[in-house]
């Protein structure tokens, strides 16, 4: 008799649980699911920007020894003796806009004073960094010439220094 | 594997962080159970203990709570919608285009807030005319209902100026009529046309200011009420509806004599 | 009982008994015990996962519709063009339906201030308190003066050509006239339901009727130019 009581009373304690865990498991997994959806949401599949990509005209309009700026891409373009390049002109410290001081041979940032190497010098290369609290060097942007004959750089590909386009 | 999780919570819930952030602790008692009431910012407009007649279905067929669920429903929906939607002419009708085919998930949105929609302003009806026919509305709930009849008020302009916001033919001309309908007031109907649009024509101005108006001054005038009508509900005596009100103890004893009386009739 | 003062009063202050409201009772009103007790249960559990489960539930009755129909969008606002018919949206429709038939200050101002105005005051005014049913005190005097306002009422709706709201008036003019003509002791339950009913619930019902109703013909039964059109034919 008493094995009997103790038996049901198991049984309906699992039962209660058995409930319980199935509506919480359930919850969770509704939580789980509406979580995923959510961040589904709010990334943007679809973005109004400007592409990454920039035609910047013919080589020709970049003589030897020019320092360009195109301050709305971004970026500099420059004609050394080892061929053409292009620098990143964001500051990698906290994001101004940096200027080609031409009469010093240097570029520098307004924001907090870094300044950098726009051409070889000795172990240096073009885009370290000479003084200032900038973390890290100018980066160089892969930079190709189009089926047209255009000069073409793409702002959100970096590639390892001193890779030049010859033409 | 199931019993080493609730080891795992109960040693949680002693543990020093989560004391001071849950205060009463967990349990079955009616102490635990009523602190989780009184303790709780958002809960403690309940009282602790409720009418058990007052919770049957046939009571008020949860028409109150269903209409509150629908706003929470919009709120939330509401939001994540606001996150795309731009309150500019055209912009306003690319963003809605945009959140039905580019957006993950944005045609769902959309239209589980446009249905919660139509189904807040249904409900609310329905909420009023229960009130209504169950006689909650007498003294002392005369103000409850003012105030609810305020909330209906507030959820059909809600619904209005959130019609506009797609910025398509039938918005803007839905919206068109109703404000000319504006006009047709006596001395101030000209100069609420010109307020509610920011202009004499429904354009950016008036997209704008519907704009405010449904995600913003709405809404939080609707939160207040809501809060009020609530504690009033609390103040006044608790839930009410005439036709679940226990009989009298006349009629109570009426029929016991009757069901008494009945073997000895045979 | 003939006391000097208007009441009598006792309190029981047992604190650990449930807290208890004092009445003061006068002695124009006659109070009718219900209960001296009534069951309460904590509000955590019992009610709050009821209403959990309530909002569960019209959630997930919301998500299948929205999964299944979609919300409308139609092209691009543009002032130049102005659909046929332009429609509000449906729980003005009723409204729109009465503009097809009195002036705007009329039908968009004074109607809907009229009705939020009743409204308001429901609670206020002592007919609404009641509830005893309307026909079974002075009972010559209130018959004649509801046939007085039928007609009058059946006439106006008549002079504005407003047959839709005639309609329902009719019906409810007809249910009243069968509650006038019934009495607690009457045979069908129906009837004396009917019997029991006070003036606020005709009135209120007869605000639904119309309510309803016109919302009806103008979601289904209007077309271009809001000429009359049959819910089958497409436009």
């Amino acid at each position: 008799m008493e094995d009997k009581e103790t038996k049901s009373d198991r049984s309906e304690l699992n039962r209660r649980t058995f409930f319980a865990k199935l509506g919480l498991g359930s919850l969770s997994v509704a939580a789980a699911g509406t979580a995923v959806f959510c961040y589904q949401y709010l990334s943007p599949n679809v973005l109004y920007e400007p592409s990454p990509v920039i035609n910047a005209g013919k080589p020709e309009s970049f003589p030897l020894d020019s320092v360009t700026e195109d301050v709305n891409s971004g970026i500099y373009i420059i004609h050394s003796e080892e061929g053409l390049f292009a620098l990143q002109a964001i500051c990698t410290h906290l994001g101004c806009l940096t200027a080609w001081k031409q009469e010093l041979g240097i570029i520098a940032c307004p924001c907090h004073g870094s300044k950098f190497f726009v051409r070889s010098e000795g172990e240096h290369k073009p885009g370290d960094k000479i003084e200032g609290p900038a973390p890290r060097p100018l980066p160089w942007k892969k930079m190709w010439v189009s089926e047209d004959g255009d000069l073409m750089v793409d702002r959100s590909t970096e590639i390892p220094p001193m890779q030049f386009v010859r033409v | 594997m199931a019993k080493t999780l609730e080891n795992y919570f109960n040693d949680l819930r002693r543990t020093r962080l989560w004391r001071s952030v849950f205060r009463s602790g967990w349990g079955t008692s009616t102490l635990h159970r009523s602190l989780a009431i009184q303790q709780n910012v958002f809960l403690h407009l309940f009282s602790t203990k409720s009418r058990k007649r007052m919770m049957s279905f046939s009571a008020t067929w949860y028409l109150g709570t269903l209409t509150f669920g629908t706003f929470l429903i919009l709120i939330i929906t509401g939001i994540l919608l606001m996150l795309y939607y731009h309150p500019s002419v055209p912009q306003a009708y690319a963003d809605t285009k945009d959140l039905q085919f580019v957006v993950s998930s944005g045609m769902f949105l959309r239209n589980l807030h446009r249905w919660a929609a139509h189904a807040m302003v249904f409900l609310v009806f329905a909420h009023m005319f229960k009130v209504f026919y169950r006689g909650a509305y007498r003294p002392p709930r005369e103000f409850n209902w003012v105030i609810g009849v305020v909330l209906l008020l507030i959820t059909l302009l809600l619904s209005y100026t959130g019609y506009l916001l797609p910025w398509d033919q039938l918005a803007y001309w839905a919206i068109t009529v109703g404000s000319n309908i504006a006009l047709a007031v006596p001395v101030l109907g000209e100069k609420i046309h010109f307020l509610l649009l920011g202009g004499n024509a429904v354009n950016a101005n008036a997209l704008l200011r519907f704009y405010v108006l449904h995600c913003v001054i709405l809404p939080l005038a609707a939160v207040v009420l809501i809060a009020v009508h609530f504690w009033r509900i609390r103040k006044d005596g608790g839930l009410y509806s005439h036709a679940s009100e226990p009989r009298t103890i006349a009629q109570q004893l009426a029929t016991a004599n009757v069901e008494a009386a009945k073997p000895e009739a045979k | 009982m003939s006391d000097d003062k208007d009441f009598v009063t006792g309190i029981d202050s047992n604190a650990k008994k449930t807290p208890r409201r004092v009445a003061f009772i006068t002695r124009r009103t006659s109070a009718q015990v219900k209960v001296t007790d009534e069951e309460q249960v904590q509000s955590y559990p019992e009610l709050l996962f009821r209403v959990a489960v309530a909002i569960e539930v019209l959630l997930i009755a919301l998500v299948v519709t929205a999964l299944l129909f979609n919300a409308p969008l139609e092209g691009l606002a543009d002032p130049s063009h102005t659909p046929n018919p332009a429609k509000a949206p449906w729980y003005f429709l009723g409204l729109q339906e009465l503009l097809h038939y009195f002036p705007p200050m009329v039908a968009g101002v004074l109607v809907p201030g009229l009705v939020v105005m009743a409204l308001i005051v429901i609670p206020y005014f002592n007919i609404n308190i009641e509830a005893d049913g309307l026909f079974l005190r002075d009972r010559k005097l209130r018959v004649g003066i509801f046939a007085a306002v039928s007609i009058g009422l059946t006439l106006f709706l008549l002079l504005f050509h407003v047959y839709v709201a005639l309609a329902g008036t009719l019906l409810m003019v007809a249910v009243m006239t069968f509650a006038a003509y019934s009495s607690p002791q009457s045979p069908s339950k129906f009837r004396r339901y009917l019997a029991s009913k006070p003036l606020s619930f005709w009135i209120m019902t007869w605000f639904l009727v119309e309510l309803v109703v016109l919302t009806a013909i103008g979601t289904f039964f209007r077309g271009p130019g809001w000429e009359w059109v049959w819910p089958w034919q497409s436009y």
